[in-house]
């Protein structure tokens, strides 16, 4: 009973993180850098007094779960010149025919269905209501007397600005295209119906990127990241499972053109592993990868089993962000070290004559002492024990992380044994189904090797457009 | 690890441009006009007696490795040199290693081993080391000094640890890289070695010494790192070879003489029977070179050069800080004490206002 109650926090901490917020590239570029904008969340909860009056009667911390339109919104919605909005194009249910075909409604209709599904990606009504909001705070006379407050509230107004402003000039520019369609016909312009045709075209390739990138939306989508994977109870059978596991994600890491490095790994007793983490360096792996926390579930008949049974396993997957630049260089303040060398004892420099150069250097917060005596130099012997030292603390640091890692893992095990997400049967029948979405395919080598492509994408897209 | 040093050893004296040497600033300043060459006073110990002139004032580790040494005779000379070694100085055991690796040529190991001097020169060096405590430095010729290997002789003031620190503090400075700078005193030239390699295309050292064998020592240690374009040495006592730099200097950098002259009697053997007193005698107090350069000081300096003196420890440059800041507080700002690695107070620094 506990332990499913904490599945539903964790999937609810899940499916709240897929809901942040993030920027809609106007750029037709696949893996643009997307902007990452400060947590709703935290900035509702800012410390004075949450917002004014004016905020509606919506719990500062929860999202609204549905909007309603405003005369206003609707004014400001772009239009062609007899009136068509995306909404209207939308609800006249024309034919969306293949990209080829060169008819401007499908086009039309295809775009207007990919702004609608963009927009309820980005959780479009809570964004303009969050803006609105924020335009009230930032008009207050006594605002700058909180600079920090200030500048959090003003640059959360600047990513919701941005993110409105670049569909709202991707609707404009269809209504623009629309209308030039029509002037060209009615002006027997043969170039410029074909070149108003090829630009709709383009946009509906366009709108498709832009729905996937609106997926991946969240702050911490664009980052590397770690995933983590742990075997179940049942012994050298789930961890030959957990280890399945982790070569598949290492394969679907690769397919993606990531780089993949082991960070750490417990071999089993016979067979597969404990515990392991690899790290995956690449824009999106994180948004992508997020996907598949939970637990994964093998049946199977075992090879390990002399009887032959079949025999159910499960493995537990985390996927942990790698923020800020994912460096593990230790930053060596000079306040923290105490720099020893040979002292005479008396009162040094032109008094004596000294050949020894020996430097010890201790990094006190740790404790961790370099010493170098090689060098005929005190200089030359301080740079080297520094060199020591600044290698010494880079390995703490890296094990720090490991260790991180490590304690989220556990943690995840204690709490999401019972959050299956995905079971691959390879027997008496082959099938890998996705618990969540319902997606399913009857390869299950494939997946094992990597194809996880549209389970991955099917859970972000059903996660995000479920939303109200 | 002989073998290797003595590798490094040879190619560094190959390649004088790209050596690592550790040049040493020193102050020399004549009480009266001497001779050219200012020979080492004799230690009351040795009298004199017996010892023998070196005939090639070339320092040791830069010599052609011209004479073989068959490895038996080189080991046998090992063991004699280990076993002068009094048990109070087991220092010299380390000195031991580091003359064999300066003497020899690139391998060590080799049958016959190639010298730098004959096995009997090496013999009488050692001898005088470690019985008349002939500073190690002038033993093989030179000094490691931050990140170089500094040329000195006899004559010239051994470059000291707590000095390297003054090289980081013109770093600091603002804009230094590009401004002209005076080493006053710069003995075999290390300070402005190491300054002019930290410097921009504009950026010069001008090094200045009252004695003629700093003087020879410093031009050697500038052309083996190859900084003659950029460090100029004139000849001459302080601030007098540099009456056309007023107003125009960045920094002034000096370790002069600054051991009080009661104090001379009771200094360490190596240093007070073998280094040149010139160097050493800080005249009453071990103020009076100290003195002198503040007085020169606001006269040579553009406004916002920086200064940095190497004094005698806590009483002296308290004394010197207290005194800049009374006499001459509307020339110099930020006028304070910087410690060095023992914690004493042994610098004094400031700025032109």
């Amino acid at each position: 009973m506990a332990s499913r109650l904490l599945t539903r926090s964790t999937a609810a901490r899940l499916l709240s993180h897929l809901r942040s917020s993030g920027a809609l590239s106007p750029t037709h570029h696949h893996h643009h850098h997307l902007d990452n904008g400060a947590a709703l969340a935290s900035l509702l909860g800012l410390g004075r007094g949450g917002l004014p009056a004016a905020a509606g009667p919506w719990s500062p911390r929860d999202p609204p779960t549905r909007w309603f339109s405003s005369p206003a919104t609707v004014a400001e919605a772009p239009m062609t010149a007899d009136g068509l909005t995306v909404d209207s194009i939308a609800g006249k249910g024309w034919t969306i025919l293949p990209e080829a075909e060169s008819d401007w409604r499908s086009h039309a209709a295809a775009v207007a269905q990919s702004v609608k599904l963009i927009k309820k990606r980005l959780k479009w009504g809570w964004i303009l209501e969050r803006s609105r909001q924020l335009s009230v705070v930032l008009e207050r006379p006594d605002l700058w007397d909180d600079p920090v407050f200030a500048g959090k509230v003003s640059r959360e107004h600047g990513e919701l600005m941005g993110k409105i402003k670049s569909v709202n000039q991707f609707e404009q520019e269809l209504m623009e295209h629309i209308d030039m369609l029509r002037l060209a016909r009615e002006e027997d312009d043969n170039e410029l119906e074909t070149e108003t045709m090829r630009a709709l075209a383009e946009m509906r390739r366009s709108a498709k990127e832009k729905e996937l990138n609106a997926l991946l939306s969240g702050d911490n989508d664009s980052c590397s990241c770690f995933i983590e994977v742990q075997a179940g109870a049942g012994g050298t059978e789930s961890m030959d499972w957990a280890a399945m596991v982790m070569n598949m994600y290492s394969s679907w890491a690769q397919r993606r053109g990531y780089t993949v490095s082991i960070i750490e790994e417990m071999p089993g007793e016979i067979a597969g592993i404990k515990r392991a983490t690899i790290k995956v360096d690449g824009e999106y792996a994180f948004g992508y990868a997020k996907a598949e926390v939970g637990v994964h579930r093998l049946v199977r008949i075992s090879p390990f089993d002399s009887g032959k049974r079949r025999h159910t396993s499960f493995a537990a997957v985390a996927v942990v962000p790698i923020l800020g630049d994912g460096s593990t260089r230790y930053q060596i303040k000079d306040s923290d070290l105490r720099i020893e060398r040979f002292r005479s004892g008396g009162p040094g420099g032109q008094h004596a004559n000294c050949t020894e150069s020996a430097v010890r250097i201790v990094h006190i917060p740790t404790g961790i002492t370099a010493t170098c005596q090689n060098e005929r130099s005190q200089h030359m012997n301080k740079a080297s024990a520094m060199a020591v030292l600044q290698s010494r603390l880079d390995q703490l640091e890296i094990a720090r992380q490991a260790q991180m890692n490590a304690d989220h893992t556990q943690s995840l095990s204690e709490i999401s044994w019972g959050n299956q997400i995905r079971s691959y049967v390879l027997h008496p029948y082959r099938m890998v189904k996705d618990l969540r979405t319902n997606y399913e395919v009857s390869d299950p080598d494939s997946v094992l090797n990597g194809d996880l492509d549209d389970f991955i994408l099917n859970f972000l897209s059903t996660s995000l457009d479920e939303a109200d | 690890m002989l073998a290797s040093a003595a590798a490094a050893v040879g190619v560094a004296a190959l390649l004088p441009g790209r050596l690592k040497p550790k040049p040493t600033p020193r102050l020399l300043k004549r009480l009266a006009t001497a001779s050219s060459s200012a020979s080492t006073p004799p230690s009351p110990r040795s009298g004199g007696a017996g010892v023998e002139a070196e005939a090639d004032t070339t320092p040791l580790f830069l010599r052609p490795a011209a004479h073989p040494v068959a490895a038996a005779s080189l080991a046998a000379f090992r063991r004699r040199a280990a076993e002068l070694v009094p048990d109070s100085a087991p220092h010299l055991h380390r000195h031991l290693r580091w003359l064999l690796a300066d003497a020899a040529a690139r391998d060590a190991g080799a049958d016959p081993a190639l010298l730098r001097a004959p096995l009997g020169d090496l013999e009488s060096l050692w001898l005088r080391h470690v019985r008349d405590r002939r500073p190690f430095q002038y033993v093989v010729g030179n000094e490691h000094w931050r990140d170089l290997v500094v040329a000195v002789r006899e004559g010239v003031l051994i470059p000291r640890p707590e000095t390297e620190a003054v090289v980081d503090m013109v770093a600091k400075v603002q804009g230094f890289e590009a401004g002209w700078w005076a080493d006053l005193g710069t003995g075999s030239g290390a300070i402005a070695v190491a300054v002019a390699r930290m410097l921009g295309p504009e950026g010069r050292v001008f090094a200045t010494d009252v004695s003629e064998v700093a003087i020879d020592v410093a031009r050697l240690n500038v052309q083996r790192y190859g900084m003659q374009d950029k460090v100029e040495i004139r000849h001459g006592s302080w601030f007098e070879p540099l009456e056309d730099l007023k107003g125009k200097l960045m920094g002034v950098i000096s370790n002069p003489p600054y051991i009080p002259t009661e104090d001379l009697p009771g200094l360490q053997p190596e240093v007070g029977w073998h280094e040149p007193k010139l160097a050493l005698d800080g005249g009453k107090d071990g103020l009076e070179h100290l003195l002198h350069l503040c007085e020169g000081l606001s006269s040579v300096l553009k406004p916002g050069g920086f200064f940095v003196f190497e004094t005698n420890g806590n009483k002296q440059s308290e004394f010197l800080v207290d005194f800049i800041q009374t006499k001459w507080d509307s020339s110099f700002r930020d006028v304070e004490a910087v410690l060095d690695f023992a914690d004493i107070k042994r610098f004094v620094t400031g700025y032109r206002r």
